[in-house]
């Protein structure tokens, strides 16, 4: 517990104030899972997991790499989760389909993330290069899937754009925007290695150069965008749900 | 229309549906029945004339006076009998001679029909049978009474009224019946008895075969309009779940919206189809479909509201049918 708090006392504020949003975000998609239709559990799920995700800044074995991968990992399988809910609304739109039961999509996530650590486990201990090669795909992924969400999301307003809730999904469109801000910025500058996690590495393991100093303004550009739409995806996601949650009372 | 004086009666007033056409003849064929039996319906009445068992005449005549003989009669009373669901029979025995006017008069032709009494100059109509020597009968009758006067060649044969068993001398019943208000007088020109030919229509036709075809025919018939009920009942309830479909989809998108009708499709779809609405598990299951997709797009509120919408929307149809 000690631990816990020095982490939270070294912890950027900022950063701080972002995994406390997402913690709430998190508890709120979590509680909304439970007591609503079995399409929302995929979404709400991978909304949760995303806090599970960013909460490896608090977490008092974050030093051990194959957890910090985990997180990673975690984040992949968050984004996985929403597209896969964002789908079968979608298809429930069209087709007025619904299947499944809650019970199987909470076992299937458990059991995904339980795939991934034994793969992490029976694999080599992750250098920070393949840390850093995880958290890229995370962000290639999310990215690209915010993308198609905001496309789903857009169909699905159309189609049911006269119900109570189809308002709700204007602002998950507005959710998924952020958080293309975010992970997008964040993988521009992966992708530029103009980001934290390079720039350590460079400094302890290798000694390739880096072009950081020569862009000073847009990297500052797209770290601060990655800070500011992290924070608004983070309370966005939150008072979504909320929202979402009163219009369905 | 025509009605004859009774005779001596046998049976009267026995009701025709329950009786077949081929027993009843076989009953008076074989029993040698002499006289005439008379088959009373709502809008027709037949008259068969037999002569020691042979059925010699078949007459029947409508409501207009439109007559059919022999076997058209026949085939008609068989039609009656079948279809008509009223009707009473009565048998009167006469003796030969009077049947044979009966059966001249049946075969004969109609000079004057339905003439008021009190309008006719009597004298000089019974002049012109005597003076033009006429084979025929004058009918005097009211609603409920008839007697009538044979003539042979201009001269008075005889009276027949009833309850005779033969042709009387009297005239009495003849003049009282003249004397009731409303009567009114037939005349008919009879051909002599030696010119009809005495032929029995039982031999000449095969009044098994008229009935069973007949029976057959109204068999189908009543089958045909048993389907076309059936096909107008199921037309009708067909319509009554497609307005109660439309109602469902109205009240389902008021609440949902544009999907809502979709929804409706979907859930009818898997339940079986619209008649799911009216039947009671179909309904509750169709309800709970409804209600799962409802449960996506609108509040808890709306839902409840929208179910008890419907709830009562389909006890009020099927209280109504």
């Amino acid at each position: 517990m000690e631990k816990f708090f020095e982490l939270l006392t070294q912890m950027n504020p900022f950063d701080l104030v972002q995994v406390i949003f997402w913690g709430m975000a998190g508890a709120i998609s979590f509680y909304f899972s439970i007591g609503n239709a079995r399409v929302w559990t995929s979404i709400s799920i991978g909304f949760f997991l995303i806090f599970l995700s960013q909460a490896y800044g608090i977490n008092p074995w974050g030093h051990y790499q194959k957890l910090t991968a985990f997180h990673y990992i975690v984040g992949t399988v968050a984004i996985m989760m929403i597209t896969h809910g964002f789908l079968e609304y979608y298809v429930f739109c069209r087709t007025f389909e619904i299947s499944g039961n809650k019970l199987i999509v909470y076992l299937s996530t458990l059991g995904i993330l339980a795939a991934s650590g034994v793969f992490l486990m029976i694999n080599p201990n992750p250098s920070p290069n393949t840390i850093r090669n995880i958290r890229m795909v995370e962000n290639a992924i999310w990215v690209f899937l915010c993308v198609m969400n905001i496309e789903l999301v857009r169909k699905i307003y159309l189609a049911i754009k006269d119900s109570d809730i189809s308002k709700g999904f204007i602002a998950f469109g507005l959710v998924f925007f952020f958080i293309f801000l975010w992970k997008g910025s964040e993988l521009y500058l992966q992708i530029f290695q103009w980001d934290q996690d390079w720039q350590d590495i460079i400094a302890l393991m290798t000694d390739e150069s880096t072009d950081f100093d020569q862009y000073p303004a847009r990297i500052q550009f797209s770290q601060e965008v990655r800070r500011y739409a992290g924070l608004l995806s983070g309370i966005s996601v939150g008072g979504t749900f909320t929202y979402i949650y009163r219009l369905l009372k | 229309m025509f009605l004859l004086p009774k005779g001596n009666p046998l049976f009267e007033n026995l009701a025709v549906t329950k009786l077949k056409l081929p027993d009843v003849l076989l009953k008076l064929s074989t029993g040698g029945f002499t006289g005439y039996s008379s088959f009373v319906f709502q809008t027709s009445t037949v008259i068969l004339v037999f002569e020691a068992g042979k059925l010699v005449s078949a007459l029947l005549e409508d409501r207009n006076g439109k007559r059919q003989n022999g076997f058209e009669a026949l085939s008609a009373l068989a039609e009656l009998m079948v279809s008509s669901g009223s009707g009473t029979m009565n048998v009167y025995k006469l003796s030969k001679d009077l049947t044979m006017c009966i059966h001249a008069l049946l075969e004969g032709e109609t000079l004057y029909k339905a003439q008021e009494l009190k309008l006719i100059d009597i004298n000089s109509l019974l002049g012109k049978v005597k003076n033009d020597r006429m084979n025929g009968c004058l009918r005097i009758y009211t609603e409920e009474h008839s007697a009538m006067i044979f003539y042979k060649e201009g001269n008075p044969l005889g009276f027949f009224h009833d309850g005779s068993g033969d042709i009387e001398s009297s005239s009495s019943e003849s003049q009282k019946i003249a004397g009731l208000p409303g009567a009114k007088i037939d005349l008919f020109a009879t051909q002599s008895v030696e010119e009809i030919m005495g032929i029995n229509l039982l031999e000449v036709a095969n009044i098994q075969k008229i009935w069973d075809t007949t029976v057959a025919l109204h068999q189908s018939e009543i089958d045909r309009t048993n389907k076309e009920r059936q096909e107008r009942d199921i037309k009708a309830a067909t319509l009554r779940l497609a307005e109660l479909e439309e109602q469902v989809k109205v009240i389902v998108g008021e609440y949902v919206g544009k999907v809502g009708r979709g929804i409706v499709d979907k859930e009818l779809s898997e339940n079986g189809g619209n008649s799911c609405l009216i039947d009671e598990a179909g309904f509750a299951k169709f309800l709970a479909g409804i209600e799962r997709a409802a449960k996506l797009l609108i509040s808890g509120t709306n839902i409840k509201a929208m179910m008890e919408k419907l709830s009562s929307t389909i006890t009020n149809a099927r209280s109504e049918s």
